[in-house]
């Protein structure tokens, strides 16, 4: 029998490969995922590095009646420029990002020692503003922690009295938290990919086939109908591969590029762990490719079969979406869980860890299993009469 | 030599085919006609093995269709029902393909495509993608994977639909010459005229039975008839004008 399926396999690959939707599918969709990731990447750490320590601009309004601060935000680095004037309204339209604004009453509050307000307006809906506006809130405090230490110095305290906790930032990941968000974005995107690469052959080489009138003939051929579907069940699979490699190889290429060669990107996305997702990822395929055959091979036509089949690999990712906001703790019975068990596996790998040899082999056992059942529920629908009908 | 004996078929509620039974055998054409909806192509669906009877049994060469499935296979070559193409692979491509789901290949299988190309006149759009292919060049290409593992027995659903007159005559031409091969033909139509043109054996079917079988003459004989369309008309009970 395989020498036939092998026909089989290499038929539909060959007449896919001559299809612009099936290699549109398998080469160019995998990339969208990593493209808007590097963009992503591109956008956040290009907010971080433009503004670092010391390379503050300030625009300041009423600069003029707080010397002594301009002075110190000034050795600090920060280079003031004057606002021009209704500072709000400048950045309520996004013009400047943040201005300080001193009031007329700060020199008095100051020379008396009263607290002296200082007003900061920022446009928090802007993302681009908040490390700026972080470094100027550090800046003003620095300020004013330095000059409260020294009033009470002058009057004979120990400032570390006014100081009664210290915070120290321990960050427990290898690399930085906004990194973690975008490797954790990697696990769905894959997901999606594993049940979108074969789908247009899957329905191309049952429904479509139906569809053109040739599924028939080519069932009075000495071939068993099992052998049939697994030679298609195969090509749509390597499909399903070259998709998900395609889509690693660009996650390696974007993740150098945007976060930069020896970055947490660069370094988690290595060999290993792409060769460790892609494994893992195998029975998941296998699963993704047994259920579109048995979905093309129960719809009518082409297009009922697209349209169950474009929405089916949003379900699988959508967990995997939301892990990234809100992780969970792996617990074993999850690995039983195909697609779910795989975005985790994916997860671990993408923080620069190895997942444990116990819960992928579950994993992977498990979705296996499943798609083993999934496989043999296709043989059977294609062994029924209905096949050459649909339904 | 293809076998019906009894054949009942039916889908949900409607009883396609109703004990139909009849013989064709090697070295002759045999011409299954009936009205619109009188189980022409149920009968040969089960014969070519996609259908199974609900009762009854349907035979090749002694085979039977179901449990020897595989078998039937091998020695039967057909035109079905439907007859798509891949468009996206080349006339000779599509009988190479055939070919070795036959478990042919190497240079023989080669040499045979190139035969067929010959035969049936492909030459001209044989190595061109068949998107776009005419009725009659799609016709040809069908008739060619059906042909290309030489088998005994040779099943055609309405073989001349929607061919203009040309076309028609190299198919016919083709069928008398497997014919003369000592194969066993057996193609459904409803056109009279080519029936009785190319068969030497009739069978009508109506409503799911044989009604009548024989040679022309035997049939004309039996209905004392004088033309086959008249014998048609008496024996499958439709009124003669209807309209």
């Amino acid at each position: 029998m395989w020498r036939r399926v092998i026909v089989v396999f290499a038929k539909e690959v060959v007449d896919n490969i001559r299809d612009r939707r099936s290699l549109l599918l398998a080469l160019v969709y995998p990339l969208m995922g990593p493209v808007l990731l590097g963009v992503m990447i591109a956008l956040v750490t290009g907010m971080v590095l433009a503004y670092p320590r010391g390379h503050v601009r300030l625009w300041v309004q009423g600069g003029e009646f707080a010397p002594e601060l301009m002075a110190f935000l000034e050795d600090e680095g920060a280079t003031i420029r004057t606002a021009p004037d209704d500072p709000e309204a400048h950045v309520r339209r996004g013009r400047l990002k943040h201005v300080v604004v001193i009031p007329e009453t700060f020199r008095s509050e100051f020379a008396a020692q009263r607290p002296a307000t200082v007003k900061l307006f920022v446009n928090s809906s802007r993302l681009s503003g908040l490390v700026a506006v972080n470094q100027t809130i550090d800046l003003l405090e620095a300020y004013s922690r330095e000059v409260g230490g020294r009033r009470l110095a002058e009057r004979g305290v120990d400032p570390q009295v006014a100081q009664p906790v210290t915070i120290e930032n321990v960050s427990v990941t290898r690399g930085t938290h906004l990194g973690d968000l975008f490797l954790l974005m990697v696990p769905p995107f894959i997901i999606f990919t594993v049940f979108m690469g074969g789908v247009y052959l899957a329905i191309d080489t049952t429904s479509g086939e139906r569809e053109r009138g040739s599924l028939e003939p080519l069932l009075i051929n000495p071939i068993e109908r099992t052998g049939l579907m697994l030679g298609k069940f195969m090509a749509a699979l390597l499909f399903t591969a070259v998709a998900v490699i395609v889509q690693l190889i660009a996650f390696k290429i974007i993740f150098y590029f945007a976060g930069g060669a020896g970055s947490t990107f660069d370094r988690n996305l290595g060999p290993g762990a792409m060769l460790g997702i892609f494994m893992v990822a195998l029975p998941l395929m296998m699963l993704a490719v047994a259920v579109q055959v048995i979905i093309a091979t129960v719809t009518r036509s082409f297009k009922e079969a697209q349209t169950y089949l474009g929405l089916l690999p949003l379900v699988p990712a959508i967990p995997g979406m939301a892990l990234v906001f809100a992780p969970v703790q792996e617990q074993t019975w999850m690995m039983t869980l195909p697609a779910f068990s795989q975005t985790l596996v994916f997860g671990t790998f993408m923080r620069g860890e190895v997942p444990g040899l116990g819960p992928t082999l579950v994993s992977m056992s498990a979705t296996a299993l499943v798609a083993l059942l999934l496989v043999a529920l296709a043989a059977w629908l294609y062994e029924r009469e209905q096949l050459i009908f649909g339904g | 030599m293809i076998e019906a004996d009894g054949l009942i078929k039916s889908f949900q509620s409607v009883r396609a085919l109703d004990g139909a039974g009849f013989i064709a055998r090697d070295g002759e054409v045999t011409g299954l006609i009936g009205p619109n909806g009188a189980g022409k192509t149920t009968a040969l669906r089960i014969l070519y093995t996609v259908m199974r009877p609900d009762a009854g049994a349907a035979r090749v060469d002694g085979l039977d269709t179901v449990a020897d499935r595989r078998k039937v296979q091998e020695r039967v070559g057909v035109l079905p029902d439907s007859l798509g193409l891949y468009p996206r692979l080349t006339g000779r491509e599509h009988i190479r393909y055939y070919g070795r789901l036959h478990g042919l290949g190497g240079n023989s299988l080669e040499r045979r495509i190139d035969e067929l190309i010959e035969l049936l006149d492909m030459g001209e759009f044989a190595d061109r993608r068949a998107k776009g292919f005419s009725k009659g060049q799609t016709r040809k290409v069908t008739l060619a994977r059906a042909l290309v593992h030489e088998p005994p027995n040779l099943m055609l659903d309405e073989p001349t639909n929607g061919l203009d007159i040309p076309s028609s005559r190299a198919v016919h031409k083709l069928i008398r010459r497997i014919r003369d091969q000592g194969r066993c033909v057996l193609f459904c139509s409803h056109i009279m005229q080519e029936v009785a043109a190319i068969s030497e054996r009739i069978v009508v079917i109506a409503k799911g039975r044989v009604v009548a079988a024989g040679t022309q003459g035997e049939l004309l004989a039996q209905t004392g008839q004088s033309d086959l369309e008249e014998m048609f008309l008496s024996v499958t009970g439709a009124p003669a004008e209807s309209w």
